[in-house]
């Protein structure tokens, strides 16, 4: 039992950061139906910038919300000045496009904070130390039921929790949420009824790195370092959770983002002998792979007629 | 506009100039192994690079199938050579057979759910297959088969000493290929002399692919993924069988792209998932890099991109220390910390995005095509075939 509840904690931590990383692309999937393949690299960069900003001194929490802005400048600078334009083109080239961000930012936090370019792991890369945002001493405990629960893992979804409920908010309640859901549902109207659409999707794909960094943050201080290998597996499992909760429902998302993570977790600990920690991505493999052939709508997402 | 100078297809003056061309080209490709050293090293990393992204070129280029997992299939190629030299002692020259055919029915695998996943989606299922692969290759339910974490060893066998009987030689003895004493294909005596001997492996291979892929793309079956990818159910109305043509083109795509892969296994001496960066996904990223940015959906595209790349990392592959900057181009890249290459093809692939979706080779025809444009022989004559117009991928 105690085991059993220290993993479902630990999966649901680690499901918090998927959960971020699939909101992002949910948001920029609903806004433009682009699937956002440098959306991992691009909190990667803002978390290197944390950890900068920490460098000089600066409190962990301010550096996350500075880093935040720096995700968010990066993620909306990206959707003006590359995305946009090409998407004119073809859906190949945004995905080209994404592709070479997802390279050049790789590339780019290399070439600042050092370190190789890795292939599949973090093994033998530059890893920088990384603060947590909550208490992570080995004493810093909670008892519940006679189980030992460390306290950054409850602080780290409760974080998650309170965010979603602030965009759940800002989706619908707010004007601007009605604009986003507007444009969402169809472009072409929402600019025909006064809305600026532009703007929208700029703030959409800002929004989305934004949150995107809270994920790189909260991942790099579950393992205490940063390196560049950080959001390779990150970015698959948050692909899965936005598959499993559906690619336009930023509620699926969350809860698909939960559920991959408790499900890896167990996995890697009941089946040592068949997953263990090397097969834990065969999980998200597995998932994504299954979810698009028998559901490709996801959990909580709106099945798509397609017109032939 | 008028081009400068027309040349008639079949005319003395294109015969004089293809056959320039291609001494121009042999010239070349016997010149390299005898200059040895880095230059032929970084000539078979080519090689082995633009077979890989021929072979993704079938696939995305013509068929229009996103895939980021090639270099999965790279790597069955380099571990079916490591297992069956290292584990049973077969013969390396068996090993492309085989690998090939391996390759091939996981070709067809993947392509059943690629007929149903579409668009990014196949891409975002390929890149988790490509992240995916190289920890099936440490699991330690295969560590039998695949020798887990640390891979096959790279000493006490056969892969490590190159003992490749050519023909009827000795086991662990390379023959020498002399033509009245000249040694034309590169100094096979030296110590260096293995690396000559790969590099003819990896122009073979590449050749092969080259020719293969040529032989889909100007078939019934090549107009059948061209037709997929511009508009797959109006393919599939005038009679193109989707389910079928894919298999056909991921099983031909993965069979070719394991190809390199055996000859990446000989010339690293053993196969681990560390050792060989071509099966991990920044191998796939890398091969798709490589074919954008030369032209995808024409032949010669992938041969030029990875040409580039190739060269331009070697090149630029010490300018992580300052010093070994050239002077001029030092203050642009004097900061970072880590060879600029990868950032600078990175920009070139948005950049192309923009300006030239087509690639280089797509550039080059375009641009060429004001000097000397090589036109058709006029309709009627025999074997005339009209001149295709420059094919828009995507």
């Amino acid at each position: 039992m105690e085991v059993f509840l220290q993993r479902l904690v630990d999966g649901l931590s680690y499901g918090s950061v998927y959960a971020l990383i699939a909101l992002g692309l949910v948001i920029i999937y609903r806004g433009t139906g682009h699937l956002n393949f440098a959306q991992g690299e691009m909190a990667l960069f803002a978390t290197y910038c944390v950890y900068q900003f920490g460098e000089w001194g600066i409190p962990v929490w301010i550096a996350l919300f500075l880093g935040m802005g720096v995700g968010f400048v990066v993620g909306a600078v990206s959707e003006v000045a590359l995305v946009r334009p090409v998407s004119k083109k073809s859906p190949f080239a945004v995905f080209v496009v994404t592709l070479g961000l997802f390279t050049f930012l790789n590339w780019l936090d290399g070439a600042i904070w050092g370190g190789q370019q890795l292939p599949s792991s973090a093994m033998g890369s530059t890893q920088l130390r990384f603060p947590s945002l909550f208490p992570a001493e080995a004493d810093a405990l909670w008892n519940v039921f006679g189980v030992a629960i460390r306290q950054e893992r409850v602080g780290i979804l409760a974080m998650v929790l309170v965010i979603s409920g602030l965009l759940y908010l800002l989706f619908n309640r707010t004007k601007f949420g009605l604009a986003m859901r507007a444009v969402a549902s169809n472009t072409e109207s929402a600019k025909l009824v006064g809305i600026r659409t532009n703007v929208v999707l700029m703030v959409s794909w800002g929004l989305a790195a934004a949150i995107g960094t809270v994920g790189g943050v909260v991942m790099a201080g579950l393992n205490s370092n940063v390196n560049l290998g950080l959001m390779f597996t990150v970015f698959i499992y948050g692909s899965a959770a936005a598959t499993l909760g559906g690619f336009d429902s930023p509620g699926g998302a969350v809860a698909g983002g939960l559920i991959i993570g408790v499900v890896e977790n167990m996995a890697a600990g009941y089946a040592q002998e068949w997953i263990g920690q090397e097969m834990k991505l065969a999980v998200a493999f597995l998932v994504i792979l299954g979810v698009l052939l028998v559901r490709p709508s996801g959990l909580f997402g709106t099945a798509k007629v397609e017109r032939v | 506009m008028n081009p400068l100078f027309t040349i008639r297809q079949g005319s003395t003056a294109n015969w004089v100039l293809r056959i320039v061309v291609s001494l121009a080209v042999v010239f070349v490709l016997l010149w390299v192994p005898r200059q040895g050293g880095g230059l032929i090293t970084t000539t078979i990393e080519a090689l082995t690079l633009m077979s890989a992204a021929m072979a993704l070129n079938l696939v995305l280029g013509y068929a229009g199938q996103i895939s980021i997992g090639h270099s999965a299939f790279l790597g069955v190629g380099a571990y079916t050579t490591g297992i069956m030299v290292s584990r049973w002692d077969l013969s390396p020259w068996l090993t492309f057979p085989v690998a090939f055919v391996i390759a091939f029915v996981v070709g067809v695998i993947v392509s059943f759910p690629a007929s149903r996943i579409k668009g990014v989606y196949l891409a975002l299922v390929t890149l988790a297959l490509g992240l995916v692969f190289p920890y099936l290759l440490t699991w330690k339910k295969l560590a039998w088969l695949t020798g887990g974490g640390a891979g096959l060893p790279n000493s006490d066998s056969e892969l490590a000493t190159t003992g490749f009987d050519i023909g009827l030689a000795q086991k662990g003895k390379m023959q020498y290929f002399e033509i009245f004493g000249w040694d034309a294909f590169g100094d096979l005596r030296k110590p260096e002399a293995k690396a000559a001997f790969w590099y003819w492996i990896a122009l073979v291979v590449a050749v092969v692919v080259y020719l293969v892929c040529r032989g889909v793309v100007k078939s019934r079956v090549g107009r059948s993924l061209v037709a997929i990818r511009d508009n797959e159910t109006a393919a599939a109305v005038m009679g193109v069988n989707l389910v079928r043509t894919k298999a056909l083109v991921f099983g031909v795509s993965a069979g070719l792209c394991a190809l390199p892969g055996c000859v990446i296994a000989i010339k690293t001496g053993g196969v681990s998932p560390e050792g060989i960066l071509s099966l991990t996904v920044r191998g796939a990223i890398t091969f798709l890099i490589v074919m954008v940015i030369g032209g995808a959906g024409s032949l010669w595209g992938p041969v030029i991109g990875a040409l580039l790349y190739t060269f331009v990392t070697d090149k630029t592959g010490e300018w992580a220390n300052d010093s070994a900057i050239p002077g001029v181009l030092r203050p642009l890249f004097a900061w970072a910390q880590i060879p600029p290459a990868d950032g600078m093809f990175a920009i070139l692939l948005i950049v192309l995005m923009f300006v030239a979706p087509h690639g280089l080779a797509g550039t080059w025809r375009q641009y060429s095509q004001r000097v000397v444009r090589i036109v058709p022989r006029p309709a009627g004559a025999v074997g005339a075939a009209p001149a295709a117009p420059p094919s828009d991928p995507h």
